[in-house]
């Protein structure tokens, strides 16, 4: 109805309404654009989801046909599993240490670039280097630098008289090793972080400078505030990642057991030393596919859907505020 | 119009969980059995997890087989392991015959009937199986069902060093725990930081084959009880075992043994501790006298049997045994062809024979162990003795596979390192938790 | 939003103290970025009897292990898979998802919000969350064991791609379209013949980190291709170097750097795409 009081505007900015052949061809031409795309979201993100959530209930070991079980995986889940509790708290562990610790890093290198008065491109490439290193690569370069008997980082301590922790082998040293990994392969996030303090309006630091702001004051009351939709959206994808914490933890285990018995499979390594780097993701998928309980695998899997679901939402909102929709 | 994305969604949600009800495995098999007297012909498919060396092995063995029976055609896949041959099963391919390394996947592919039971062509063709050890033929059947049949076996004893041992003044290996106790610390050598130079025993219950697993047998601690339920924490000699290891860890330093482990080669490579002189003495298989006569010929060693727990001297002499085991897989459509093929490879001496001469296993039956063609010197003795030993023993089959004992190992490390502090109450809770898991498999 | 260092003018003089030490923070933070790639090269040429010893500079220089690495191990079979994985996913990828991208950043639909916040969700998705249902599936296609599971879910759009790709699309002015269909036209031409052309840097940026995703991938590989070693990836038969083949250090380092190599060298000739990629992920999404 309304179509009719519309002024006539551009093609790509209001749907054309006036007569409904036009109206269709436009619906088809969306589809003929977004037909792949849609087909995807329902194989490989509906349909998995749900189906999910109906084999948590079932118990299922790719051999037999599911049985319906009910709430048994989560009651095993909650109240039994001790180890999937373990996995739990190693990965908020991450969540609470490997975040900040990240964010840190990137600020404290990406203010450092921006006070550069030359060079800055030279150090911005050393800098971002070590995120290019294939996450596997850059693990196995770090278990072997963090050898206890022989690698670099404990010999250099050596000279200064300090004996080394076991890093990777030691159940209180391997998450802050992967940490420190973490922490080099920082990259990504300080030129995202370099961007936005590139952003920062330069007469605000006039402004300021002419108020008589020392360098805290700068940064606390200028830098800060324009930074912050930037630092809480890296935050967010943050959490969004370590949730997912797999690889650097799988192979860091795998590498530095290297007991694995012949035939024992890639996974049966996972978590060392005494499980304390298996991750909630490595739990799952060592229920899953080493014990082929894929129905208790299942429900760590609803239960990591709706904690990472709650965070994404947090992200929507803020996705909101800073660009005013999502559109 | 919005809501279209999201309708579509839906439906082929819905859509594809109708299908996949509909074609989620399972697997039914006939236990038909033709009379006896037919000669079996038809094509089969084999999968095996050996490499290199030890693949040609295999195909001389079948290509005998094939001479033998002339109308079979074996189509041989080498390298398949056993969650390929699971994965394979499940989707309904794979091999009519699979021969898998572990004995682990033997209590879940008998319970879910991926494998066939094959207890009607073995009472029908009359295969005694009383020329396998009782343990043995434990490994190979799951609740009364027989799924498989014993192919080689790995035997696990006390490799040591005679050099390093003549220098610390000894002529024969340690007896009792005790014994190899006092033997560890007198062959130890520290460099004057501390640092271990040469280790004569490594505690540690993750290094190398020095496994749980490995070594209960020296001390008869049990894993599962009858109704199987773990035993761990009523049985006394778990407790035992993990005290006499937790004070040898404690003897060198635990951050000592995890930095001169850290330190040592590949188990594998020809860089293994053992081959190097780092190691006095040694837990591991039958199969290392063959890796040390190829790559580390120089190294003076002998073999022996575990030591056994200082008041059970009457089972010295009994070991841990595994072995390889072979089956017909459910989907197979040529169930009598893949049971000539098993018969052949499981019971006829000369082909046990050759093969293990060929990779230095050992053959499990008991007419090829005394067959003067098998190949015998003093070191290799002691393996074929440990086996045929009646105390020898494995781990049990379970429908979980190999989750009780890698739930074991877990614990047992971190007592070891000392995070685990309370021994009897932390094996009690242990009970309960493998107790719990293994439900959930059930 | 080209990451162009300021000149912030001269507002603040800075004594040249200040500015040596800036310098001298910058060198010594640069000097530990750099310092793991310097030993695992170093450690890359030892021989494996110097590997076992806690030598950081190799005594005598062994370039041998490079070439040990493709005779000891089928290293340029894992090579030639995960090329194939990269190059099929990265073709796939740009093939479906540019006219999603397309179709939500620059065509008015009702539902399209709706359609690039389910984009969202599914990119923020823990992959391990359908995990078992896909393995699943695809197990009943019978394509567990190959990197197909991998390489095909490309042709019905990649979730990331589709966002960076959109993102990159908003940036050009409406006013360009609006010309080219204004001569005649169809939606599809105006994305052939204007739309890529005008956004070769973006889909650039989105086809180097679909290579880099596939090339470093790992959880899909190991999921796979874990019982299958025939066609494994690099990064899954790197994590497996030293227990599978027996190996020390030195060897593995030779192979991590071999590993690394592409990525670096990709790099160095698409810095600027690459962080202008980068950036955007973070600042505009």
């Amino acid at each position: 109805m309304t179509a009719l009081l519309e002024r006539p505007a551009s093609v790509a900015d209001k749907p054309p309404r006036r007569r409904p052949a036009r109206r269709w061809r436009h619906r088809l031409t969306v589809l003929s654009f977004m037909a792949p795309a849609l087909l995807g979201i329902g194989v490989f993100f509906l349909y998995p989801l749900l189906a999910a959530v109906y084999f948590s209930f079932t118990r299922f070991d790719l051999l037999t046909v599911p049985r319906w079980v009910g709430l048994r995986n989560y009651t095993y889940l909650f109240t039994q599993d001790s180890v999937a509790g373990q996995a739990a708290l190693n990965t908020v562990w991450f969540v609470l240490i490997l975040v900040p610790a990240r964010m840190l890093a990137a600020l404290l290198t990406s203010m450092l670039l921006v006070s550069l008065k030359r060079g800055g491109g030279f150090f911005r490439t050393i800098f971002y280097l070590p995120a290019l290193a294939p996450p596997v690569a850059a693990t196995i370069a770090f278990v072997f630098l963090f050898n206890p008997a022989t690698g670099p980082v404990n010999e250099v301590l050596s000279w200064f008289g300090v004996d080394g922790p076991l890093w990777f082998d030691s159940p209180d040293w391997s998450k802050p090793s992967l940490v420190l990994l973490g922490t080099w392969a920082v990259g990504d996030l300080m030129v995202i972080f370099l961007a936005a303090l590139l952003d920062v309006p330069k007469p605000l630091y006039e402004a300021a400078a002419i108020d008589g702001a020392n360098a805290w004051q700068r940064f606390w009351h200028v830098t800060f505030p324009s930074l912050s939709p930037v630092l809480v959206f890296a935050a967010v994808t943050g959490v969004i990642q370590t949730l997912q914490y797999f690889t650097q933890a799988a192979v860091a285990a795998s590498v530095a057991s290297g007991t694995a018995t012949t035939g024992g499979g890639i996974s049966s390594t996972f978590g060392y030393p005494e499980n304390s780097t298996l991750t909630y993701p490595l739990h799952l998928y060592v229920s899953g596919f080493r014990y082929y309980d894929m129905g208790y695998a299942n429900a760590l899997a609803v239960v990591l859907f709706v904690v990472a679901f709650g965070v994404t939402v947090v992200l929507l909102r803020r996705f909101r505020a800073f660009t005013g929709g999502a559109r | 119009m919005s809501r279209r994305p999201c309708f579509a969604g839906t439906a082929l949600a819905a859509a594809a969980t109708l299908f996949l009800a509909a074609c989620t495995p399972g697997t039914e098999a006939s236990d038909d059995v033709a009379p006896s007297g037919q000669e079996a012909k038809g094509s089969i498919e084999f999968w095996h997890f050996f490499t290199d060396r030890e693949a040609k092995a295999i195909d001389d063995a079948i290509a005998q087989f094939s001479d033998a029976h002339p109308d079979i055609d074996v189509r041989v896949t080498a390298g398949q392991d056993d969650a390929k041959m699971l994965q394979a099963i499940s989707s309904g391919k794979g091999p009519d015959v699979g021969l898998s390394y572990s004995t682990d996947i033997v209590g879940k592919f008998c319970s879910s009937g991926a494998w066939r039971d094959l207890t009607p062509y073995i009472e029908r063709d009359e295969i005694d199986l009383e020329q396998f050890p009782a343990t043995v033929r434990s490994y190979t059947s799951y609740h009364d069902r027989r799924c498989a049949m014993p192919f080689l076996a790995d035997v696990y004893g006390l490799y040591y060093n005679k050099t390093l041992l003549a220098q610390a003044g000894y002529t024969e290996p340690p007896k009792t725990m005790t014994e190899l106790a006092d033997m560890a610390k007198k062959l130890t050598k520290r460099a004057p930081d501390g640092t271990i130079e040469v280790a004569g025993y490594v505690p540690l219950l993750n290094f190398y084959e020095h496994t749980p697993q490995h070594i209960v047998p020296g001390w008869d601690a049990k894993w599962l009880t009858a109704d199987e339920k773990s035993a761990i924490g009523t049985d006394p000699q778990w407790q035992a075992m993990l005290k006499w290891h937790k004070d040898l860890v404690d003897w060198y330093g635990y951050d000592n043994l995890q930095k001169f482990t850290a330190g040592l080669g590949d188990e594998w490579s020809a860089d293994n501790a053992f081959h190097k002189g780092k190691l006095a003495m040694s837990v591991d298989g039958e199969y290392r006298v063959a890796f040390l006569t190829d790559q580390a010929p120089d190294v003076d060693f002998g073999t022996a049997p575990l030591p056994v727990a200082d008041d059970q001297a009457d089972r010295y002499g009994a070991g841990f045994v595994t072995g390889n085991v072979a089956g017909i897989s459910a989907n197979s459509k040529n169930p009598e062809a893949s049971w000539a093929l098993i018969e052949y490879l499981t019971t006829e001496t000369g082909s046990i024979v050759g093969l293990s001469n060929a990779i230095k296993n050992v053959p499990t039956t008991s007419d090829a162990l005394a067959s003067p063609d098998l190949q015998v010197d003093e070191k290799f003795k002691v393996f074929l003795d440990i086996f045929e030993h009646p105390e020898t023993s494995t781990t049990p089959p379970n429908a979980s596979g190999p989750k009780y004992v890698e739930m074991a190992q877990e614990y047992v490390d971190g007592y070891l390192s000392g995070a685990n502090k309370d021994l009897a109450s932390g094996l009690a809770d242990l009970d309960t938790r493998i107790d719990q898991a293994l439900d959930l498999g059930r | 939003m080209t990451v162009t260092l300021p000149r912030r003018g001269t507002m603040v003089r800075e004594s040249w103290l200040v500015v040596v030490a800036r310098n001298s923070v910058a060198i010594a933070a640069a000097a530990i970025f750099v310092a793991p790639f310097l030993f695992v090269v170093l450690m890359s040429f030892m021989t494996s009897d110097q590997a076992l010893t806690s030598n950081l500079w190799p005594t005598t220089w062994h370039p041998g292990n490079f070439v040990d690495i493709f005779t000891k191990m089928p290293m340029f079979d894992y090579l030639v898979n995960t090329m194939t994985y990269a190059l099929l996913a990265t073709g796939f990828m740009l093939l479906s998802s540019i006219p999603a991208a397309y179709a939500l950043a620059k065509l008015k639909w009702r539902g399209s919000t709706a359609v690039f916040v389910v984009v969202i969700c599914m990119m923020m998705l823990p992959p391990q969350v359908v995990t078992v249902p896909l393995y699943l599936m695809w197990s009943n296609a019978g394509l567990t064991g190959t990197l197909w599971p991998l390489i095909l879910p490309m042709l019905v759009g990649d979730a990331f791609s589709i966002f960076l790709l959109r993102q990159f699309l908003m940036t050009i002015p409406g006013t360009v379209l609006d010309a080219a269909r204004i001569d005649g036209c169809s939606e599809w031409q105006v994305l052939l013949r204007v739309v890529v052309p005008m956004a070769k840097p973006g889909i650039a940026a989105t086809a180097i980190f679909q290579f880099f995703y596939a090339w470093n991938d790992y959880y899909g590989p190991l999921l796979y291709t874990s019982e299958d070693q025939a066609n494994w990836t690099l990064s899954i038969a790197l994590s497996q170097f030293k227990t599978l083949h027996h190996v020390e250090w030195n060897l593995v380092m030779a192979a991590t750097l071999l590993v690394m190599a592409p990525v670096v060298i990709v790099f160095f000739f698409a810095q600027k795409a690459f962080v202008q990629g980068v950036t955007l992920t973070g600042v505009k999404g």
